[in-house]
């Protein structure tokens, strides 16, 4: 399926459902807890949960590139002539890659309108609660869309790394501009401002290695240095 | 109810998130009075208004700030304490206009020229609401000529500069020069997910904070005029 010597880019628009955003996750999201959430927050967040779906259009989409347009060294990575920095931590899980996709995911802007209308009117608690909801609304469209480069190379006996973003590591968001030098005009209806700021806000962008050769890295949040970030994988303990 | 416990229980209302009699939240508190109620009473009792204020309302989220930065409470926490703070403020505020309460002073809030995050910059002025000061929030995206008028306007002012990209923090170090360039002497205090106590040093930041508390803490040790 596909053709690896030529570029292959794909735009998608999975349905709200297709995301499993339940409260037990907000909760965590938020910072609680399992069993530590005051009732009134779980109650807001019940209220919040089934307004989401019919605020968002989620659209996601990758551009994997052809073979040989793509090359890695120890601090940086090419694609179709145009250089990125990522530093060596990030270039290093990339190095084994056959090639890179490119991807982007959003679900608009109307959910974060909604969180800010909550806020501005007095009701700040389910207003952030909004805005949680669709930042994490964001990152699972991202993990959706893997799913879906996963089955497109899959034929090709290829895996795929984790997902590096501009912005992470010593990866500069300024590079938001070259990432998008190399995708469509608006790709998923996002774009990009001079300062690098998405919009919609509530999307992400970023690299994902491809190849036989590569792994996804279960230790990646050891190399991060948010150490409170709730998306942190626990590191296994040291033998 | 004599007036320490009445001023106890008002804090504890803020600590809580206690908004008025009818809010079922926290449950072991279902209808009793709350903020709004309490604050009235304290204020009918006789009271002074500044009493009120400092002894309860801003020691209770003083108490909600810390925890938070504790990691002990989290943001929507905040967010509840500060909605009964604000219920609270209401009956506050014709005594501010009256001047016979006045603020610790007044701090103008944005997040700079291409940065549209919000949310942050919000949370941190409540918390420094709730704690006296008044809140000029200029909103997103402002330029530092939008500041320098915003200085103009409310002359004795702090600067709080808010941004979420080291792509757009980069832009409070020219806010920082172009307000400074007129006003060498006004206080700036910097923050936001980016930031750190190592860039807020190199742009002149003469302030820094990674949580709500810290920015008070800054105001009132470093900011108050008289
Ligand atoms: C949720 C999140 C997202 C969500 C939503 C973003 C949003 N703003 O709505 C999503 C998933 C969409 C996202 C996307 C991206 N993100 Co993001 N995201 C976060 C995360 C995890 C939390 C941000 C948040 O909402 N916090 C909650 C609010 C309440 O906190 P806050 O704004 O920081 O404010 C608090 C303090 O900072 C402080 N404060 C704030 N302002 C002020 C002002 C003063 C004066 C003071 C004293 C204090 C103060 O008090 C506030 C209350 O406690 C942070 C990491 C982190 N843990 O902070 C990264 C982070 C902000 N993201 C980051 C990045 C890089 C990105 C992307 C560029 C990645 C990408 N390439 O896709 C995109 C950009 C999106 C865009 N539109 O351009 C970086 C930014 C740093 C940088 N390198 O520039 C961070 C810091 C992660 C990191 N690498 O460390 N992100």
């Amino acid at each position: 399926m596909g053709d690896p010597l030529a570029r292959e880019t794909e735009v998608f628009y999975p349905a709200f459902s297709e995301l499993t955003i339940n409260r037990l996750l907000l909760e965590k999201v938020l910072g609680y807890r399992a069993g530590g959430t005051p009732e009134v927050i779980s109650r807001l967040i019940d209220e919040i949960l089934p307004e989401v779906p019919s605020r968002t259009s989620v659209q996601c989409g990758f551009s994997i590139l052809p073979i040989g347009a793509v090359s890695v060294s120890r601090e940086t990575f090419t694609c179709d002539g145009v250089q990125f920095t990522t530093g060596p931590i990030i270039a290093k899980q990339l190095r084994a890659s056959t090639t890179l996709a490119l991807f982007v995911a959003t679900i608009g802007s109307q959910v974060e309108q909604w969180a800010r209308d909550l806020i501005d009117s007095g009701d700040a608690v389910k207003g952030y609660i909004a805005d949680a909801a669709a930042s994490e609304a964001v990152e699972q469209a991202a993990d959706w869309l893997e799913k879906k480069v996963t089955e497109r190379v899959r034929d090709r006996g290829w895996k795929l790394t984790n997902r590096y973003s501009p912005g992470y590591c010593d990866w500069s968001v300024a590079e938001q501009h070259k990432l998008f030098s190399l995708l469509p005009e608006r790709f998923c209806g996002v774009e990009l401002t001079p300062s690098s700021l998405m919009l919609p806000i509530k999307s992400v962008s970023g690299v994902i290695g491809l190849g036989p050769e590569v792994k996804r890295d279960p230790t990646v949040c050891s190399i991060c240095d948010m150490k409170d970030c709730f998306r942190r994988q626990e590191e296994p303990a040291a033998t | 109810m004599a007036t320490d416990n009445l001023l106890e229980s008002l804090k504890r209302c803020i600590e809580r998130g206690k908004v008025n009699c009818k809010s079922p939240h926290p449950p072991d508190m279902k209808g009793q009075d709350g903020a709004d109620e309490l604050t009235r009473k304290a204020l009918d009792t006789g009271i002074p208004p500044q009493d009120v204020l400092s002894n309860a309302l801003v020691l209770g989220m003083q108490h909600v700030g810390e925890r938070f930065r504790n990691k002990e409470i989290f943001v929507p926490d905040v967010l509840m304490s500060a909605k009964a703070m604000s219920a609270a403020m209401e009956h506050l505020k014709p005594f501010f206009k009256s001047d016979a309460l006045k603020h610790r002073g007044t701090i103008v809030m944005g997040t700079v020229l291409g940065d549209l995050h919000d949310i942050g910059k919000k949370i941190v002025s409540m918390v420094i609401e709730g704690a006296g000061w008044e809140v000029v929030d200029l909103g997103t995206d402002v330029s530092p000529e939008k500041f320098l008028t915003a200085v103009d306007q409310h002359p004795g002012c702090v600067i709080g500069l808010s941004a979420l990209l080291t792509t757009t923090m980069i832009n409070m170090e020219t806010t920082i020069r172009h307000v400074k360039g007129k006003h060498p002497g006004i206080k700036i205090i910097v923050g936001g997910a980016p930031v750190t106590q190592e860039f807020a040093n190199k742009i002149g930041a003469d302030g820094y904070s990674p949580d709500p508390q810290g920015a008070v803490e800054f105001l009132n040790t470093r900011c108050l005029q008289n």
